[in-house]
């Protein structure tokens, strides 16, 4: 594999405020990668950097092998998918695939040739004559992404494209722009904040907070050992349960510091004394009898979806648990709960790194 | 007559009396005036009968008088010179810096908004201001051109007949350049950014991203000025009045200076309204595209 993108110790400075903070991040020719990570955390800064739509102010930004620090977007051969979709009005479906083959020089009759292939490829055949405000959501985001991959360019760039449509059509075009990747072959950058997207679509998912990186991997690497607390916490829905423990005489066992001195087995050896937070999946409680409980709570509130039932425990903090069934325990009654000694999540209660 | 008024009340005729009132009062104010000035265009009026509404009708013996006129054409011609050069340096001046102003840079919009004294000030000060200006013996206009040699000797620019319409032009420039700066701006304004970003990734240059994105997303707001500009320029009076009064021999008079002219000055009154109302017809074609161009502003 080549490497297709590569940002080597990116710095990017607003005035003052400090929005990338040394981030180093390699990129395959044909790997999905998904920027993921809470509002102003510089994911789309970073995309915007790759594009040429911000300056740098320290590193380098590589496209291909190619330095591009001082190359202006028009020059770096890269497409981009807009959360706006930041479609032409004032010129109809057609002209807006044809734009960017027209301002390379492309004869009217063959651009017009490409739009009509690109169209019938992504269901806009019919609508080539329209405007975009003659366009419902999910044909305007059609427009886009047809614009973009009309041209065959080095990277696909995409600024959050989905959060404008609404669920189900949302989780339609997930597949839809997986699938239209491995087809072609390309290269993509995807930023999004739901962590749903970036799980189900990318290769590899680089997870961001405050302008640096700290996690990126594998989606089920980041699920499976989250490098601290925050990715824990990220990734994963419902989010990671998180209690305050501290580990006990014999290195083994997990105090739970909630009130009625609940104890866990831990595989694993620890410094006795230590204090620490434990990490719990809500997936990964199962419910038990009493006798087999490893900790027992009192249930506050069960929401059934059908399918799964959200239980939540009357305590503090309050504890998440998922199971595939109904609930067979209503509020006010003992939740006893076990969870594998594998699946339990350690973080340092200072730092939050994982232990 | 209850039932009629009760739909005062039932919501039914609310809406009529809300039409009603401002519709009475612009009859009252500009409709009444404009159709007497019309019926005027057509009747023999002089300084006894002007206290009277039933006057002789002469058919089209006024308009036959005023094209007729051996000053008639030379004054639309300059008043053509006159609409179209305004328009042209009011418009690009405007939108040059209009396109400066919105680079954003520090204090850009502070400048912006002190260009609009010379739109706020009153046509007779400006003129004043620009007769200084313009004065032939220590004009400050003839010494810059002296100074860098474009000239040799100064320019009467408001007595000599080659000059002086051009000095109440360069002057209207200057007063409604800062007008056509704010609206272009607030079009300017309007265009989302993202647009150009698109253009720019889809390889346009600069050059490129303005004629495909900004001139076009901007056709609405440019055809809205242009016929603003048209009828602001058309009824542009107090700069004549204060740098040229029309003179000298006519040389910069336009028609709507001609118009009270004749009425004020000749006490001709019947083709006083007989230019007005040929006038009128320019300003309702030009209102007519103006309605046109605000009623197709599409964006997004």
């Amino acid at each position: 594999m080549t490497t297709q993108i590569e940002f080597n110790a990116v710095e990017k400075y607003y005035g003052r405020y400090h929005a990338l903070k040394n981030v180093n991040l390699t990129i395959e020719k044909g790997e999905f990668v998904a920027l993921v990570g809470p509002s102003g955390c510089g994911k789309s800064t970073l995309l915007r950097t790759l594009a040429g739509l911000e300056k740098i102010t320290g590193g380098e930004v590589k496209i291909a092998g190619e330095l591009m620090n001082d190359m202006p977007p028009r020059r770096r051969d890269i497409a981009m998918v807009f959360q706006s979709y930041a479609l032409y009005p004032h010129m109809t479906v057609e002209e807006n695939l044809t734009y960017s083959l027209r301002t390379h020089g492309m004869k009217k009759k063959d651009a017009q040739e490409k739009a009509r292939e690109v169209a019938e490829t992504t269901g806009l055949s019919n609508l080539l004559e329209r405007y975009p405000r003659e366009l419902s959501g999910g044909q305007r985001q059609r427009v886009a992404m047809s614009r973009a991959i009309i041209r065959d360019p080095k990277a696909f760039l995409f600024d959050e494209p989905l959060s404008n449509l609404d669920a189900a059509l949302r989780v339609h075009m997930r597949k839809e722009i997986r699938t239209l990747h491995d087809r072609l072959g390309a290269t993509s950058v995807y930023v999004t904040h739901d962590q749903i997207e970036a799980m189900t679509m990318a290769d590899r998912v680089v997870l961001m907070k405050e302008g640096r990186i700290v996690q990126q991997g594998a989606p089920l690497e980041l699920y499976d050992s989250p490098a601290n607390q925050f990715v824990a916490g990220f990734i994963g829905s419902p989010a990671m349960n998180f209690l305050p423990a501290t580990v006990g005489d014999d290195g083994h066992s997990l105090k739970l510091e909630l009130g009625d001195g609940n104890v866990l087995p831990y595989p694993g050896e620890l410094e006795a004394g230590r204090k620490v937070t434990v990490g719990l999946r809500p997936e990964h409680l199962e419910l038990v009898s009493a006798d087999e409980a490893q900790f027992s709570l009192k249930l506050r509130i069960a929401e059934a979806t059908g399918a799964t039932t959200f239980l939540f425990t009357d305590s503090d903090p309050e504890i998440a648990v998922v199971i595939n069934d109904r609930a067979a325990v209503t509020p006010g009654e003992a939740l006893n709960m076990r969870i594998d000694p594998e699946q339990i999540h350690i973080f340092d209660r200072e730092t939050g790194v994982r232990l | 007559m209850r039932k009629a008024l009760s739909t005062l009340w039932d919501g039914r005729g609310f809406d009529l009396l809300l039409v009603g009132i401002p519709l009475v009062f612009l009859i009252a104010i500009s409709g009444s005036a404009l159709v007497y000035n019309v019926i005027m265009s057509f009747q023999e009026v002089d300084i006894f009968s002007l206290g009277t509404f039933f006057r002789p009708f002469v058919g089209l013996d006024n308009y036959i008088a005023v094209l007729t006129d051996p000053q008639a054409w030379p004054i639309f011609g300059n008043t053509l010179i006159f609409v179209l050069c305004s328009l042209g340096g009011q418009f690009l001046f405007g939108f040059f810096l209009a396109l400066f102003f919105n680079m954003q840079f520090p204090g850009s919009t502070y400048l912006r908004g002190l260009f609009l004294v010379s739109w706020v000030m009153p046509g007779l000060v400006t003129g004043a201001i620009w007769n200084w200006l313009l004065a032939g013996d220590f004009g400050v206009i003839n010494f810059f051109l002296e100074s860098i040699g474009v000239i040799d000797d100064p320019i009467f620019w408001r007595s000599s007949p080659d000059f002086a319409l051009w000095s109440v032009i360069i002057t209207n420039i200057w007063f409604g350049t800062a007008f056509n700066m704010i609206l272009l701006s607030v079009g300017l304004a309007a265009i989302p950014k993202d647009l150009y970003e698109a253009a720019s990734l889809d390889g346009a240059n600069a050059f490129r991203r303005f004629y495909t994105i900004t001139l076009p997303m901007m056709r609405p707001t440019i055809g809205a000025l242009l016929s603003l500009g048209l009828i602001f320029t058309l009824q542009q009076f107090d700069l004549f009045a204060a740098i040229t009064d029309g003179g000298p021999n006519n040389s910069s008079n336009v028609a709507q200076y001609w118009a009270w002219q004749l009425s004020f000055r000749e006490y001709d009154f019947a083709r006083g309204a007989t230019v007005s109302v040929l006038m009128i017809t320019l300003v309702i074609i030009a209102a007519v595209f103006y309605v046109r161009s605000t009623r197709h502003e599409v964006r997004g």
